[in-house]
């Protein structure tokens, strides 16, 4: 009965979150004279169905979640698709799933793929102790590789090493919702490498340098979240302490071995490929005589695009040759398993498709919200970044911001946009993905893998909570500091 | 069905027993369940299952062991494994939400208390005395006659230079003073609870490796911890302060822990006593400082109030019975 009563009160709660979302732009968009097409809010339950089942089922019914998360993402997809049929047509609603399994979620997922396969293979052994000056060092060093090999790759690579040194503890899972707000998002901020958002305003005419104007937010908010971090941790150690945990450090000095190095050449090639993705489809080369990128024509509109086959190709074989290039024993170690990604590609495939309505509705309405000024651009971004893919809502707001006839700024190819909006809009849709489990891949992956190795993770809501706590006190202080 | 303490302890055994099978299946270094010996966990899973708040904790841990226990690639391995997890789960979930019979009574504590001396330790376990004390309360000297009188080794530097000796530091670097029979005085190497001196980047580096990411005075204490315990595996013992009775009852090994300490005024005029040449306010300001520095370590370390009744055997006011008195009292309780 207490189980059921958690999952209608979870009913609300998402219905009210996820669905409130779009409701706001439709309720802002009404005003506006949006030409485009908007989706029905109510094809937006699908997508609060989901969530709830995501961040409830794993609390009341953990064990048939685990078995049948494939058959509820497809129950949910249907629920969606056939409305959608009905309501569009069944040649715009396969066209719509089409667009968004091939052009999104397909990149999605084999970048994270990829990086989860050759990151998988390099182990690091020996006995530094996780304390925390030794976290908060390992987390600062994510951190910043994070812009320069992605959130995904800085958090594939730092996350087992993280989980090595801290298995001698007890306390150890908000270490890993820490890892999740700085290295899986905060820290992708500084370069279009970092972070998707980043690299779809890069395509747009952002320069490649430009990211680097939010040093200072990122280096603050980096700061303070490390400075609660460190007090938190101790407070944890000093715990586990008390109780006799205590690391094996019998032998004198540090010993740290890494193994599967060579590995690093493919995390490079990976992120070689993320650029070319980028960079190609402004080349005249992969453009036809309409402008339109070149690609593999699938049906309708949809087409797969030849720098994206390329970026997939590059992938794909950076994760052979690092599987062929690797002794087995490496993975071993690392408790390599495909449970994480199988468990991150299911969920999103049904994550990407249904939220498909919201960011429709996003599309049409969202320019018409009466959003101008950059501590507003930085929270809509960041809220629906939270729940919707940040991508997409990065390039609403973008070209929101772009349509408000800016005269000074920078020059993008959606018009000028003024340099604090465009910190607003980029921080938001980078920072805010931390919010949520699945505000961001990476987030979902670092779950997966610490559940995987005896971290009890907090529940959806139980990250929500640490998110309100934590993080968003210090998007208050960036919206003074920065946004006001 | 009626659960004996019994039961518990074989159900206990067969989660810890579980966790390690599937982690040696695994092969994986990134660290189980649980973390600690099986005598240590299998206990904690026991507390568990006795306390009714906290047993929801034995279903989260085994929830852990399912998530790695389906990643095991072998499939008839798998299946095993499975198998003895769902019939440990369905056993854990018939348990009773308490055990409870309104008494107050804590049979752990219980077998530890003083009444209960002869049963607290085992044929093959060795009598260990930990003593803590005030600067000043004589508690050194108590903890050395009764040594004497009982036969025992003492330790007290001799476990610090020990654990240099396992970490290859140098001697100068650090100092060890627990001995109360050292006072301090400006310019001496810092005790091992005191914070570190400025260092060189150099420095700092070297210390890192040496002490594997730690801060040496965790580092000193976690490598005193298993010298204690190894030590208790061979011999009996008197050792003063270091935290042993903490490490001891974590590492559920059977001990008589003893806090000596007097009134401020009384340890002032015996340090004054035997250091005549010091003048009252500096020796008021040592002793003060000692009381701060040993509440803080200790506290850092346990969690617990240093010199707190209820986490010793016995605390004596030194300053009633004297030090001769106080070793005597000490023996007539041994001897009970």
């Amino acid at each position: 009965m207490k189980k059921w009563m958690i999952f209608l009160a979870g009913l609300c709660a998402m219905l009210a979150a996820g669905a409130g979302t779009c409701l706001a732009a439709e309720a802002g968009g009404s005003a506006a004279s949006s030409g485009a097409a908007a989706a029905p809010l109510w094809l937006c339950i699908p997508f609060a169905g989901l969530l709830l089942c995501i961040a409830v089922l794993p609390l009341v019914k953990a064990e048939w979640w685990e078995e049948h998360q494939p058959l509820v993402v497809g129950l949910w997809s249907i629920l969606f698709i056939v409305p959608f049929a009905l309501t569009f047509g069944a040649g715009t609603a396969l066209e719509t799933v089409l667009e968004c399994l091939v052009n999104d979620y397909l990149t999605f997922i084999v970048l994270l793929f990829g990086l989860f396969c050759v990151t998988g293979n390099i182990t690091m052994e020996g006995d530094l102790a996780g304390s925390p000056r030794i976290n908060v060092g390992l987390l600062a060093l994510g951190t910043l590789l994070s812009s320069w090999i992605g959130t995904t790759g800085a958090s594939m690579l730092m996350v087992r090493p993280v989980i090595k040194m801290n298995s001698w503890r007890k306390r150890k899972s908000h270490i890993m919702v820490f890892f999740i707000f700085l290295i899986s998002n905060i820290g992708g901020c500084l370069t279009p490498i970092g972070d998707p958002p980043l690299l779809m305003g890069f395509m747009r005419g952002v320069p490649f340098f430009w990211s680097m104007h939010l040093l200072p937010v990122f280096v603050f908010n980096m700061l303070v979240l490390l400075f609660v971090f460190y007090w938190l941790d101790r407070r944890a150690y000093r715990k586990d302490i008390a109780e006799g945990h205590k690391p094996d450090i019998s032998k004198p000095g540090t010993e740290i071995k890494l193994s599967g190095l060579h590995n690093l050449i493919f995390v490079v090639m990976i992120v070689a490929a993320v650029i070319l993705s980028g960079t190609l489809p402004s080349l005249p080369a992969f453009l036809n005589a309409e402008g339109h990128v070149r690609g593999i024509h699938l049906f309708g509109e949809v087409t797969l695009t030849y720098p994206a086959v390329i970026e997939i190709a590059i992938i794909l074989l950076a994760a052979f040759l690092s599987f062929r290039t690797t002794d087995k024993e490496i993975r071993r170690k690392n408790h390599f398993t495909w449970g994480a990604i199988r468990e991150v590609a299911v969920l999103f495939v049904g994550i990407f498709i249904t939220m498909q309505p919201a960011l429709m509705i996003l599309k049409a309405k969202g320019a018409g919200l009466g959003i101008t000024e950059p501590f507003q651009m930085f929270w809509v971004t960041g809220a629906l970044s939270s729940f919707l893919d940040n991508t997409p809502t990065y390039l609403v707001f973008l070209t929101t911001a772009g349509s408000l006839g800016f005269t000074e700024g920078i020059a993008t190819t959606l018009g000028m946009v003024s340099v604090p909006v465009l910190t607003a809009i980029s921080c938001g849709a980078v920072f805010m993905g931390a919010n949520t489990y699945i505000g961001n891949a990476p987030n979902f992956m670092v779950k997966a893998i610490s559940d995987e190795n005896g971290i009890r993770m907090p529940s959806f809501f139980g990250y929500l909570a640490w998110s309100l706590a934590f993080l968003i006190p210090v998007f208050v202080l960036d919206m003074l500091l920065f946004f006001l | 069905m009626k659960y004996s303490q019994e039961m518990l302890k074989e159900l206990a055994e067969r989660i810890y027993d579980l966790d390690a099978e599937v982690y040696a299946q695994l092969g994986s270094s990134l660290g189980r369940v649980f973390n600690r010996d099986r005598e240590g966990c299998v206990n904690e899973l026991v507390n568990l299952m006795n306390d009714r708040w906290k047993a929801h904790q034995v279903r989260s841990e085994l929830a852990l062991i399912s998530n790695m226990a389906r990643t095991v690639s072998d499939k008839e391995m798998r299946k095993m494994i499975m198998r003895e997890y769902n019939s440990i789960l369905k056993e854990v979930m018939e348990l009773p939400t308490s055990f409870g019979d309104g008494d107050i009574l804590n049979p752990e504590m219980a077998s530890l208390n003083t009444l209960n001396l002869k049963k607290r330790f085992g044929e093959k376990d060795h009598l260990i005395i930990c003593i803590g004390r005030t600067y000043g309360s004589g508690g050194n000297e108590i903890g050395f006659k009764l040594a004497d009188a009982l036969k025992m080794n003492y330790y007290d530097a001799e476990i610090f230079s020990e654990v240099l000796k396992r970490l290859e530091a140098e001697k100068d670097a650090v100092q060890d003073r627990a001995g109360y029979d050292h006072v301090m005085k400006p310019g001496d190497a810092p005790r091992a609870f005191e914070a570190a001196a400025r260092m060189t980047i150099k420095e700092r580096i070297r210390q890192f490796s040496r002490y594997h990411g730690l801060s040496k005075r965790d580092a000193v204490f976690f490598n005193q911890s298993d010298l204690i315990c190894d030590m208790a595996k061979r011999e009996d013992f008197i050792v003063m302060g270091r935290c042993a009775d903490q490490i001891l009852t974590n590492n559920r090994i059977p001990h008589v822990s003893i806090f000596i300490t007097a009134p401020l005024e009384q340890r002032i005029r015996r340090i004054m006593q035997i250091h005549s040449e010091m003048p009252l306010k500096q020796v008021r300001q040592t002793v003060k400082k000692a009381d701060r520095q040993h509440t803080r370590y200790y506290h850092y370390f346990t969690g617990k109030k240093w010199g707190d009744a209820v986490n010793y055997d016995l605390c004596i006011n030194s300053a009633a019975y004297g030090i001769h008195r106080s070793v005597d009292f000490i023996l007539k309780m041994l001897e009970q």
